[in-house]
């Protein structure tokens, strides 16, 4: 499987539509960029001519939010094509997607929907990471969700879900800290549990985001700045991983650009901590 | 146990439909919250999502109506058109055919139209670029031989015909738009072509003869045919004028002459 995972150890931000104008003309300093997919499954048009210029100055992360590993429906082939040609035309440094299902008896539901941590799951999971894997001809990093829910069906834990999926498919991990923090809270389990089952070679990229703590259980909304215990997740696993490329995503109620990138500095800072520690 | 496919078959009747007897089949852990309050929470997220994504490609839609009516209507419309895309934007294009026989709108008679141009406005945004049209080549063709020309649109291009006042009713409900915003059903109906320009997208009202000229070539009509449907329409239609001016403006991109004899 040829990697092109080549991501760099530092700090990067979610691009979203409001900030490309603002990137493209002041290209801000930031290791890198990831964009969803999806939003580029286009032919033409401005939102593609501008990932097609910032990409000459940053590393690009594809992440895809609509691919549905986990659906117990075969892979969308046309979804996969469009994203392997629009791999092909950006050249990413990494391809990611999420450990979850979306769509049903041909129905998509464009949601991050949760997976039974069961035999009969994490044997399909892996399938069609393999066959996601061949098409792109390229490692895929596969995320780990927020679920506002379990099922009585589970037969092991997230962490050795998530595990296992990596060890038997090949995949990295997109190591996302927030959600492993808010279904701490929501599932009444310890993070660092979830930490020590994870091996830190699998793990390609870590996400950092913020949550909503209004409603019946934490919600993963990616609309606030990182909270204080995911911060402070953060640097368990930095300390556990080493450093990894470590992404700010923000989704809902954009702030400017320059609070995107104080958080990222606030993560780079980290980064280097760890860095300094172990030279 | 049920199936992974007859867990996410329950999910999906329990979290789209409200289908209260689906919730026991997933097989979910009740814990503090319970069951339903759960699925509650997917119901919002995945519904909320439709509504979001929808409002960004329906604005007009959505301040005609007002937002409980809009969200309302997007729910309803999500159960009844299932989302064929993993991509959330590509999704909504029968917007227009729904609201058309949503009973709760019937009153608003342009609303089915009004959805259908935001429609085309918003495909024409991501449609394929096309370069100019190259204006040697097209010197280069005798004259003789120019009425076998089939000349072409660009990819983003589409005309929206309508028999209210489209462009009004659009022009009055953008944000930035000020002073008098009553509209005048009787005023007419429009012919607007839409397409993707340097500038962004361009709405313009097209005259009965260039509606019957561009409507022709968008059905890849020889422009003696085309120029022959424009006279029809309009006795006055000026053929180099529009050609020339549509050119110019890349709403026309390419020509294809007839294969060598």
């Amino acid at each position: 499987m040829p990697t092109i995972v080549s991501l760099p150890t530092v700090a990067g931000i979610g691009l979203r539509s409001p900030h490309v104008a603002q990137v493209s003309r002041d290209r801000p300093a930031i290791g890198w960029l990831e964009v969803h997919s999806e939003n580029y499954f286009v032919d033409g048009g401005p939102a593609l001519a501008a990932l097609d210029a910032i990409r000459s100055d940053y590393p690009i992360s594809l992440h895809g939010v609509g691919l549905s590993l986990g659906s117990a429906d075969a892979i969308d082939t046309g979804h996969l094509a469009r994203l392997k040609r629009l791999a092909d035309r950006i050249a990413p440094a990494a391809i990611s997607e999420h450990l979850c299902w979306g769509r049903i008896d041909g129905r998509h539901l464009n949601d991050l929907l949760p997976l039974p941590f069961t035999d009969e799951a994490l044997a399909l999971c892996c399938d069609r990471i393999d066959s996601v894997q061949s098409a792109l001809q390229s490692t895929l990093l596969v995320e780990n969700v927020s679920a506002y829910l379990r099922f009585t069906a589970d037969a092991m834990t997230e962490w050795d879900f998530v595990a296992a999926v990596a060890r038997r498919s090949g995949c990295k991990l997109l190591f996302d800290v927030n959600n492993i923090y808010v279904n701490a809270i929501n599932h009444g389990f310890d993070p660092l549990a979830y930490l020590a089952a994870i091996p830190g070679d699998a793990v390609a990229e870590i996400h950092l985001a913020g949550f909503d703590a209004t409603g019946p259980c934490l919600i993963d909304t990616h609309g606030a700045r990182v909270a204080p215990p995911v911060w402070a997740l953060y640097r368990a696993a930095i300390e556990r991983f080493g450093p990894k490329p470590t992404l700010i995503e923000w989704d809902t109620d954009l702030p400017a650009l320059e609070v995107l990138l104080d958080e990222a500095r606030m993560a780079q800072t980290i980064l280097e901590e760890a860095d300094a520690v172990a030279a | 146990m049920p199936s992974l496919r007859e867990a996410q078959r329950a999910f999906t009747a329990a979290a789209l439909f409200g289908d209260t007897a689906a919730i026991a089949q997933i097989g979910i852990v009740a814990g503090a919250l319970g069951a339903a309050a759960r699925i509650a929470v997917y119901r919002n997220n995945v519904l909320g999502n439709y509504r979001k994504a929808l409002a960004a490609t329906y604005p007009v839609v959505r301040r005609l109506v007002g937002v409980p009516f809009f969200d309302a209507a997007i729910d309803a419309f999500v159960r009844a058109h299932p989302s064929t895309h993993g991509d959330v934007n590509g999704y909504g294009g029968e917007l227009a055919r729904f609201l058309a026989a949503y009973p709760p709108a019937s009153a608003l008679v342009y609303l089915s139209d009004v959805a259908r141009l935001e429609w085309a406005v918003d495909q024409a945004g991501t449609a394929a670029d096309a370069a100019p049209l190259d204006l040697g080549a097209l010197a280069a063709v005798p004259v003789d031989a120019f009425g076998e020309l089939r000349f072409v649109l660009h990819p983003s291009a589409r005309i929206v015909v309508s028999p209210y006042p489209m462009l009004r009713i659009w022009q009055v409900n953008q944000p930035d738009f000020m002073g008098d915003d009553g509209v005048d059903l009787a005023e007419g109906g429009d012919s607007l072509l839409v397409w993707r320009t340097a500038d962004g997208i361009a709405i313009e009202r097209l005259a009965a003869g260039e509606h019957a000229f561009l409507a022709a070539l968008a059905r890849n009509a020889r422009l003696t045919v085309a120029a022959e449907r424009a006279a029809a329409a309009e006795a006055s239609f000026d053929l180099p004028g529009v050609l020339k001016r549509r050119v110019a403006a890349q709403a026309i991109v390419a020509f294809r002459a007839p294969p060598a004899a």
